[in-house]
């Protein structure tokens, strides 16, 4: 295994600056994913790093060797892709095997190797199939295997279950998971689902735009987002932003459009009069106690079984709520609610940067 | 009763199919069959009776036809001639629709334009340049001098053909490609050619069906009566002998048999290749 350093690389495509001058570090065995919408830059900065896309500017270093003119087969990577990309003419067999009979590995090994990989993904009996045989989550696994038989010092994933159905997707998630945690390799894996990301990553690396917005370990950036980007990036259902200007009636708080102030935690550190977005997650909202709490009308509620969400008017602003208990609400009715004091956040309007 | 009107309503609405349906199959059919009967039957039958069936039924009219005249040379006239320039226009074409469809370069819009221009220029345009140039190469009245020319003008329909059904293939497979240790080369040779076969098979047939039967480039560019192809040598044979129309007719099926064999053999691959993308 080996560790990725990512310094300064940008990509210009002509006259157009896809990634600014981007620096991360992947550590040896973690699970670096790239996250972020489409058109991001997350993806080219993975191509970058096998190798099929040209570095405008920077350096990448793999395992302390700058692989920036090593063609992507002597990079030891191994790469997984959206759309499988199995050879059709090729059995199941011989498609894993191929790498290893071009680098002119000896039969035996080759067999050895095959065999161990499709033990390890559940392949046995799928290795004299073509892949036009398999079902997509088959495929998906023969694509892993191949992967796998290289032995390669990094695992590359370009977003390998958006194909997938979703029942299959979170199967295959904590399939990818588990595999990581046996081999213990490297591995960068690229998606724009945040939920795959949070369940998945050792580390997250949030994109916008060519540039990183945050990187961290999920729930270090699931509970601090470093601006609004982020917050409300991740996190299903989103984070509830409402802006406001911050004052001061007894004690801190945000008024919000509608005459709803917002309270806030004692040492937040907002001066008066800051346009600010006061940001809370819908599981951080609860019905208050007695008399109080904000008031809030109901528009809908869906009970998803787990939880009730519910969207509410709040002031100006829609918000969602997230129950784990079940509640009979009615569309119209008026409900109190409270924000959780230490689950606030607040960032700047102008900015969009995180406050507190 | 209700569902026995439904029936012969739904019956009633497919008669103008079936119909035509039988009328294209007559029309299209009709004169292949009449000329099928005709190759059985001596001249002298078929001016008694233009329309007869074959009785007695001379086989023994394929075996003149082929010994007692040329259709034997010309026959491997063409067939040589035709099997080369298949075989170049496919391996060019194809490698030129491969880097077409794959590499973004400079002047990639340009050339394409360049090489699918010659889709639109009818065959006597070209005929006197041809002719010319042949001549300054000393290739007039050579069967490379056609070959070469076979494989220039078919060339833009190949790419054409190509170009669209190699584009499809997902980039990914490319890129696995790259990883898994392949050169530019191979990966035309080994990933684009094999997943490609479909749409190379469908301009395999449509390039051997129509040179197998082209006639404007070889009775311009070809003089000897030993370097003739079959339709050149089908028109020699009506010119020299004016009303021998059943020998004739014995000639045109043996031309015929060749393209009916190709199809049977590649119809199939022929239509995936052409509906390819049409349905997911």
């Amino acid at each position: 295994m080996a560790s990725v350093e990512v310094s300064n690389v940008a990509k210009r495509f002509g006259s157009v600056q896809v990634i600014h001058g981007i620096d991360v570090t992947i550590d040896e065995g973690s699970f670096v994913v790239l996250l972020g919408p489409s058109g991001c830059g997350k993806s080219t900065l993975l191509r970058m790093i096998a190798g099929l896309e040209e570095i405008t500017n920077g350096e990448i270093a793999i395992g302390g060797r700058v692989v920036n003119n090593v063609s992507p087969k002597d990079r030891d990577i191994a790469m997984v892709f959206q759309n499988y990309a199995l050879y059709p003419h090729m059995k199941v067999f011989d498609n894993m095997a191929f790498s290893l009979k071009l680098a002119k590995v000896d039969k035996k090994t080759i067999e050895q190797k095959v065999r161990r990989a499709a033990e390890i993904l559940n392949l046995g009996e799928y290795l004299d199939r073509y892949p036009r045989q398999l079902s997509g989550g088959q495929r998906q696994r023969v694509a892993m295997g191949r992967a796998i038989v290289r032995d390669p010092q990094v695992f590359l994933f370009d977003e390998p279950l958006s194909n997938l159905d979703a029942k299959l997707r979170v199967q295959m998630r904590t399939e990818i998971r588990e595999l990581h945690q046996r081999l213990k390799s490297t591995s960068v894996y690229v998606t724009h689902d945040q939920i795959e990301a949070m369940t998945m990553a050792d580390k997250i690396v949030v994109m916008r735009d060519g540039r990183i917005e945050q990187a961290g370990a999920p729930l270090d950036v699931y509970d601090h987002p470093n601006n609004l980007f982020v917050a409300g990036f991740i996190g299903s259902p989103a984070m509830n932003l409402i802006p406001g200007t911050v004052g001061s009636q007894g004690s801190p708080s945000v008024l919000a459009n509608g005459g709803i102030n917002l309270p806030l935690p004692a040492g937040t550190g907002a001066r008066e009069g800051t346009k600010v977005i006061y940001g809370v997650r819908p599981d951080h909202l609860e019905l208050a106690n007695g008399s109080g709490g904000l008031p809030a009308d109901v528009v809908v509620v869906e009970p998803t079984g787990s939880e009730t969400l519910v969207l509410c008017k709040l002031g100006e602003s829609e918000i969602q709520v997230s129950f784990k208990e079940r509640h009979a609400f009615k569309p119209g009715q008026r409900i109190a609610l409270t924000p959780m004091r230490d689950k606030i956040h607040l960032f700047d309007a102008g900015s969009g940067q995180r406050l507190k | 009763m209700a569902t026995q009107m439904r029936l012969g309503f739904a019956q009633l609405r497919r008669l103008p199919l079936v119909l035509f349906v039988v009328l294209y199959s007559v029309v299209s059919g009709g004169p292949f069959l009449w000329v099928a009967t005709m190759s059985l039957r001596t001249t002298a039958e078929i001016f008694k009776n233009p329309y007869g069936v074959p009785s007695p039924v001379h086989w023994e009219k394929f075996a003149d036809a082929w010994t007692k005249s040329n259709y034997s040379t010309y026959f491997w006239n063409s067939a040589t001639v035709v099997v080369v320039a298949v075989a170049l226009v496919t391996v060019i074409g194809s490698m030129a629709a491969h880097c077409l469809a794959r590499y973004r370069f400079r002047g990639n819009r340009f050339v394409r334009f360049l090489i699918l221009s010659g889709l639109v220029l009818p065959p006597q345009l070209l005929i006197l340049a041809l002719f010319q140039i042949l001549l300054d190469l000393d290739l007039y009245n050579t069967l490379t001098g056609l070959v070469i020319v076979y494989v220039a003008t078919h060339i833009a329909m190949t790419v054409y053909i190509l170009e669209g059904f190699f584009a499809q293939i997902p980039q990914d497979l490319f890129d696995a490609a790259r990883m898994d240790g392949y050169s530019d080369f191979e990966i035309f040779w080994r990933v684009t050619m094999p997943i490609g076969a479909p749409a190379i098979f469908t301009t395999v047939t449509l390039n051997f069906i129509i040179l197998w039967n082209e006639f404007l480039f070889a009775v311009v560019l070809l003089t000897d009566d030993a370097k003739r192809t079959l339709p050149l040598g089908i028109m020699h044979f009506t010119g020299s002998h004016q009303l021998d129309v059943g020998m004739v007719a014995t000639g045109l099926m043996i031309a015929i048999l060749p393209i009916i064999l190709i199809y049977a053999f590649f119809s199939e691959a022929m239509i995936k290749g052409m509906t390819a993308g049409a349905v997911r």
